[in-house]
């Protein structure tokens, strides 16, 4: 990632390639790179980027006020200035470096801007601190003999309609004066999960008779910023464990464990395309995508995959599961999953909870659908049936699990704020 | 506020572009930060966008030949803002902090601002007051007009739907030269409810060679004026101001609105005539340019 800019030899200095014409109902692939991962849209000309920044990519974090340039909301930095997304079409971005506040820091590592905007109260409703946050880093950055007299000059760019500015103004100086020769680079721009396709699987690049060919191993891509969620489940198996592992290397049939799981194609024994449809109340999502095995261990019965998938809707998700079979006393068999779940776009916004609990639950029914297939050799469309009612039910008990928790979140705001 | 549907193109030659512009219903894209707002609220609705920035040529800027500072269509204000070349054109310098915002100058061009004309905008009062060369192709070739003629109303110029803006030269400023600027805006970064531009030459001994006025906000363009005569009237501002007031009364003919009638505007303009020409006469004689 080189999203720190050098200074004053600005990004606004990059010559873009040549763009053939786009019709205005027809739509061109733009890839750029946003948050430090390549990607890839599809988009009409007329899309601009602080739309395919939330719709297309899941980055929410850039907000839309105005949408046409005057309340600097939807500041981010392209090639490392401040830029208004809502004056830039997509289509105008293409090899550029987009950063937006996901990418300036993530809630566990925030940047030095993040930091002192708490510290500071620099924000109330929230609504303007992207904006805010992306246009002090380009000042901050880029024109860091900027004096503390300028500030509020040099900082009216972005629009705050309830802090009154002092807070925001106290919190950029506090930065400046901490780092004079310019801030430290964004910190949350490792590669990470988009919505978006990466750049690999662009059509095109390969002939229309292969573009069903195995797919590159560079598809299946984890991100590696934190998961959205870690689940750990351990089950008890009453079969033997040279059972539970047959039942694990063979694909076609550990997919159909999985509630709702479908495996559509196999390329061969490690790569697999699969659909997955998950079911919480009334939503419907329907993930297309690709498993591969990365490792495959008969003696400890160890079986590591990649897996991701993309739902129409504009959410993905992907997982680094590790699933390893152990023998016990009493002849049966323990099988711990281990997987660390990313999710991004819609579906990211129900939080780490809901999801944590959701795919724990799914792991637990998958286990019981392995225990059966190990002691059948199939999985019964009974038990099918029976497991997607318990998916139900997790989703029922998580919905209410966030409740109660959202519940103990408001009392204790209740208290602190009585206090 | 979304754009209604339009066709995008980014040839790679001028003439390709031009080719693009054929037919007049196309527009020009550079930077887009006044033309997107417009598509945005749907005020315009070209058929194609044509983006200029992809031609090699377009993206130069620098030193020109004939002692000026050259600045091509696809060069950002902000680099124009940051490059040490453009000190030899000094109302650059002091003009671009008040052109919109940084976070618009990292997108916004030098000629897309000159193209655009809004009446209150401060690159092309620069360009009037320098008497700055526009370069514009079009169907029937390249051709360059001064800055004062290219300008021929509010968000009007010589430029026709199927030409291009390609270039801007600022003429250097030279020894002798002393330079003002000032605007007064409801917020920094806004359009000017008025504006002024001034460039006083003095001779060696210190006596008024020239001196020209462009005001902006004021009427449908910036209006310039040989205003030589009217330092002869006074060197500090309270003594040039029964002069500007004179001008302000003739020149200032925009319409009133709610940020300011136009009795409230001419003397905006006159305050800040008197103050820049004032300051401008004593930079030249101190040979100090701006500071």
């Amino acid at each position: 990632m080189t999203a720190a800019p050098e200074r004053h030899d600005t990004g606004s200095r990059r010559v873009p390639a040549p763009v053939a014409r786009v019709a205005a109902h027809e739509t061109a692939e733009v890839t750029f790179v946003v948050n430090g991962t390549e990607t890839t849209v599809e988009v009409p000309p007329r899309a601009h980027l602080g739309d395919v920044l939330r719709e297309r990519l899941g980055l929410t974090g850039t907000h839309l006020g105005c949408e046409h340039g005057v309340c600097g909301m939807c500041t981010v930095l392209l090639d490392g200035e401040a830029a208004r997304a809502c004056l830039l079409f997509a289509v105008q971005c293409e090899g550029a470096e987009i950063v937006t506040v996901e990418g300036l820091g993530s809630p566990d590592d925030q940047h030095p801007l993040q930091q002192a905007f708490s510290a500071h109260h620099a924000l109330q409703c929230g609504f303007c601190t992207p904006g805010m946050l992306m246009s002090s880093y380009d000042l901050l950055a880029n024109e860091p003999e900027t004096a503390e007299e300028d500030l509020p000059e040099a900082m009216s760019g972005v629009l705050c309609r309830c802090t009154g500015y002092r807070g925001i103004l106290a919190a950029v100086s506090d930065v400046a004066g901490t780092y004079p020769d310019g801030v430290p680079e964004p910190r949350g721009c490792a590669p990470r999960m988009l919505v978006g396709r990466s750049a690999a699987s662009r059509p095109g690049d390969a002939p229309e008779d292969t573009a069903a060919a195995a797919p590159q191993l560079s598809e299946v891509r984890l991100p590696s910023g934190p998961p959205s969620a870690v689940v750990d489940v351990t089950s008890q198996l009453t079969s033997p464990v040279d059972r539970v592992w047959a039942v694990l290397t063979d694909f076609d049939l550990l997919a159909r464990c999985l509630p709702g799981a479908q495996l559509v194609e196999s390329y061969d024994e490690d790569r697999h395309r699969g659909r997955a449809t998950v079911a919480l109340g009334p939503v419907k999502l329907s993930f297309e995508g690709l498993a591969q095995v990365v490792e495959r261990d008969p003696d400890t019965h160890r079986l590591r995959f990649h897996g991701q998938g993309k739902d129409t809707g504009g959410s993905a998700t992907s997982a680094d599961v590790v699933l390893a079979a152990t023998p016990t006393a009493d002849g049966g068999t323990e099988l711990t999953a281990h997987a660390d779940v990313h999710l991004s776009g819609r579906v990211a916004q129900f939080g780490r909870a809901l999801a944590g609990d959701v795919s724990r639950r799914l792991f637990e029914q998958f286990a019981a659908g392995v225990d059966e297939a190990a002691e059948t050799g199939s999985v019964s469309e009974v038990s099918l049936a029976r497991r997607l009612r318990l998916a139900a039910g997790a989703a029922r008990d998580a919905a209410v699990g966030a409740l109660r928790r959202t519940a103990h979140r408001v009392r204790d705001r209740i208290r602190h704020g009585n206090a | 506020m979304k754009a209604a549907p339009f066709a995008y193109v980014r040839p790679p030659t001028l003439d390709d572009v031009l080719a693009e512009l054929g037919g007049g219903d196309g527009k020009v894209l550079a930077g887009g930060q006044s033309l997107v707002p417009v598509l945005a609220m749907r005020l315009g609705r070209p058929a194609t966008l044509v983006d200029v920035t992809a031609v090699p040529e377009l993206t130069e800027y620098g030193p020109d030949a004939r002692s000026g500072y050259r600045v091509a269509a696809a060069v950002r204000q902000r680099v124009v803002e940051h490059d040490p070349a453009a000190r030899d054109v000094p109302l650059i310098a002091m003009a671009m902090p008040f052109v919109g915002h940084r976070e618009l100058r990292s997108r916004g061009t030098v000629c897309g601002s000159l193209a655009h004309a809004d009446p209150a905008a401060e690159l092309p009062a620069v360009a009037c007051c320098l008497d700055a060369q526009v370069e514009v192709s079009g169907p029937g070739g390249a051709r360059t007009v001064p800055a004062k003629e290219f300008v021929t109303g509010a968000m009007t110029t010589a430029a026709g739907p199927e030409d291009v803006v390609t270039a801007v030269t600022f003429p250097a400023a030279r020894p002798g030269d002393g330079f003002g600027f000032a605007e007064i805006a409801r917020r920094h970064g806004d359009f000017a409810l008025a504006g002024v531009v001034c460039r006083v030459q003095v001779a060696d001994s210190g006596a008024v060679r020239s001196a020209v006025l462009t005001g902006f906000g004021i009427s449908d363009r910036a209006v310039t004026r040989d205003v030589t005569a009217l330092l002869a009237t006074g060197e500090s501002e309270e003594d040039l101001r029964p002069a500007t007031t004179e001008l302000a009364a003739a020149l200032v003919d925009t319409g009133g609105d709610t940020h300011g009638s136009t009795g409230y505007r001419r003397r905006l303009f006159a305050v800040l005539a008197a103050r820049e020409l004032s300051r401008a006469l004593r930079r030249a004689r101190e040979g100090r340019t701006t500071a």
